[in-house]
């Protein structure tokens, strides 16, 4: 009776041909982090490295390429909507923070106030009534702070456009980041519109 | 109650303000009146004939003239009384029913700001469905659909 050996390996890899590269997997041998070397730190010896390395870094490359990524990547992943809902819109954009689609894995929170929110999502038809309404709540936004056209209505007055209440198209009040077709549009669309803003975020150069 | 009964009834306190009463489908009867003598017609179909709620104000335009209508519920008769009555376009004006019913108030809003008909003693005259300064009267016949580059201008009023 013989027994196996760990040493002994196949000859081929099991499973379909050409799915597995030949030979052994590949190691990591540098760290995925160019400028700081991985390695254990406790706790209270994190902190001091951390700071030490991101200001030698800072020294070397400017303040604005070291910091604006780490602060894009910190407002992409946090994106507060505010709570307010225009017309049917509204329903998909409950909808999208509901159990099914649970658009708060994304980072995205809805707030009441407009001063915490960095995210204007005009869900549904925006009448002159309302328009200076609109214009308050945008402005009292802190920056920085984009704005999602969400559904036909926002984005140029759909079915309403020649109406004498109905505003135009939002962009004809306040600055547009994304629009997202739909009448209304599906939650997945507004999701997608949330990428669709978090790409810009992490572009964002200025 | 029948509109042979309202006659008889208003016929002695409006004199010559009472143009005609007829029949009018769902209602108690149709009541058309002079618009000068408005406000004793409203006080006579709320203390004589018991009209106590006053449903809908509404005004249209028919090019040469305006028809200013008003449509009372009683709860004793459980029937709805149709009043109209017509004004020039020229000199579109009516007194007010709000002194009478106050539910009146919130209707000749936007019965003014659609049809561009002044109601008289007003407590609140100003607009309902449009921001302040909005310079048209949508309902009009005269009111073009497709401009909204220059509703834009001239509703803009930021």
């Amino acid at each position: 009776m013989t027994t196996p050996t760990a040493s002994v390996a196949p000859a081929k890899p099991p499973g379909p041909e050409g799915l597995r590269p030949e030979g052994p997997l590949p190691t990591v041998t540098q760290a995925a982090v160019p400028f700081i070397e991985i390695e254990t730190l406790r706790a209270r010896e994190f902190l001091p490295a951390a700071r030490e390395a991101l200001t030698s870094l800072i020294a070397e490359q400017g303040q604005t390429k070291v910091i604006r990524p780490v602060f894009n990547w910190a407002g992409r992943n946090s994106l507060f909507p505010l709570h307010w809902g225009l017309a049917c819109c509204a329903i998909e954009f409950a909808a999208a923070f509901g159990g099914r689609w649970d658009a708060e894995r994304f980072g995205v929170v809805p707030r009441s106030s407009p001063r915490q929110c960095d995210l204007m999502i005009v869900n549904g038809t925006v009448t002159w009534k309302v328009a200076h309404k609109l214009i308050t709540l945008y402005e009292q936004m802190p920056e920085p702070k984009w704005v999602i056209a969400m559904g036909n209505c926002a984005t140029g007055g759909g079915p309403f456009r020649t109406a004498y209440s109905v505003v135009p198209g939002v962009d004809k009040l306040v600055p547009v980041d994304v629009y997202i077709a739909g009448c209304p549009p599906r939650p997945e669309a507004m999701l997608d519109g949330i990428l669709k803003l978090e790409q810009l975020i992490r572009e964002r150069k200025e | 109650m029948q509109p042979d009964d309202i006659a008889r009834q208003l016929a002695p306190k409006l004199g010559d303000g009472l143009l005609s009463v007829e029949p009018f489908p769902g209602t108690a009867g149709r009541v058309r009146f002079r618009s000068e003598r408005a406000l004793e017609l409203f006080r006579a179909v709320r203390d004589d004939l018991h009209f106590g709620h006053l449903s809908m104000v509404g005004a249209i335009d028919w090019v040469d003239h305006r028809e200013v209508f008003y449509v009372a519920w009683s709860d004793a008769a459980t029937q709805y009384l149709f009043l109209s009555t017509d004004v020039p376009a020229s000199a579109a004006h009516v007194e007010s029913a709000s002194s009478v019913w106050p539910s009146a108030n919130w209707h000749e809003r936007e019965a003014w700001e659609m049809v561009d008909v002044t109601f008289d003693n007003h407590p609140d005259l100003r607009h309902l469905l449009m921001p302040d300064g909005y310079a048209f009267h949508p309902l009009l016949r005269s009111f073009k659909l497709h401009e909204p580059e220059e509703l834009e201008v001239k509703s803009r009023h930021v």
